[in-house]
């Protein structure tokens, strides 16, 4: 990775294009999960890409990569929901229950949660999305949000405690959280 | 690690773009240097490209000790031009002028006679009327 970093720096457009798709399922991931809309997260991930092919003089490490375009992309993905008011999927209290309370199979849960993630505010909305994406600590997710760690913390137990209520609700049974 | 956390970990998995993505982005970049340069292109160029559709002058134009030299030599042309034209003009007129000159003192010599005939000729009447009287 480090020889591919050196390449794409001095102009070489292959190890560019392998550096792409070496990241892209992350930033489009976060775009994605964050937006919920392939369009507009597409878009994003290609402007942060772009933007990395200006910068990549001022990378340094393939880990310092890694970071910078998590902190790209979060910071866009929270600019463009704040700017367009992204909330593609709309989630509130007023939707329907189910019509039985018995257990949903487990891709209906995952896209029950992945709505309820997108009625998340714009900060926390991020914070989840790194924590559970891209497996990251709280310390981790505070530096690249420019966040105090406490801010992180507590915006991953308020954004849980809301998820574990909605879930309950909207499956009609208490799910082991 | 609660039920929560890993169904959240499913729901929120990493999702590939489309396949020629990658591909994609090489093509803006491309699309970008390319307006790039002909946005920084010299603003000489399309004259030249106008003027010498041949281009021989243009590689002459790519040094840019040759293309000062050029453009040193073509002000002097078109200052050597606009000078010899203005000196010509000044010549004609320097001319016009004399020939007004020589016309004007031809005149006044030709009156100043007629004025001196005159002049003698009023005398003389003058003379006559006292020595008849």
């Amino acid at each position: 990775m480090d020889d591919l970093l050196a390449r794409a720096a001095t102009g070489d457009q292959a190890a560019f294009s392998d550096l792409v798709r070496a990241h892209q399922g992350m930033v489009f991931g976060l775009a994605y999960n964050y937006l919920r809309d392939r369009a507009l997260a597409e878009e994003l991930a290609q402007d942060v890409f772009l933007s990395l092919y200006r910068h990549l003089a001022s990378i340094e490490s393939p880990a310092h990569l890694k970071f910078w375009l998590r902190k790209v992309t979060s910071h866009r993905c929270i600019d463009v929901a704040r700017r367009q008011r992204v909330r593609v999927e709309q989630f509130s209290d007023e939707m329907p229950e189910p019509a039985s309370p018995f257990r949903q199979p487990d891709p209906m849960l995952s896209a029950t949660l992945r709505r309820l993630v997108a009625t998340l505010p714009d900060g926390p909305r991020m914070v989840v999305t790194l924590r559970y994406q891209e497996d990251l600590e709280p310390s981790e997710i505070a530096t690249i949000l420019d966040m105090p760690v406490n801010t992180v913390k507590s915006h991953l137990r308020r954004s849980i405690q809301i998820l574990r209520e909605k879930v309950t609700r909207y499956l009609g049974e208490e799910v082991e959280v | 690690m609660s039920r929560l956390d890993e169904e959240l970990k499913i729901a929120l998995a990493r999702h590939e773009p489309p396949e020629d993505f990658a591909e994609r982005i090489a093509a803006r970049i491309a699309l970008g240097q390319a307006t790039r340069e002909k946005e920084s292109e010299h603003w000489w160029r399309p004259i030249l490209r106008f003027l010498n559709p041949g281009m021989p002058l243009q590689r002459l134009f790519e040094a840019p000790r040759a293309r000062w030299a050029v453009i040193g030599v073509v002000a002097c042309l078109v200052l050597a031009t606009f000078g010899g034209y203005r000196y010509r003009e000044y010549q004609k007129e320097l001319a016009q002028a004399e020939i007004a000159k020589a016309q004007v003192m031809y005149a006044l010599q030709i009156a100043s006679t007629k004025l001196n005939t005159a002049q003698r000729k009023a005398l003389g009447v003058v003379s006559q009327s006292s020595h008849s009287n």
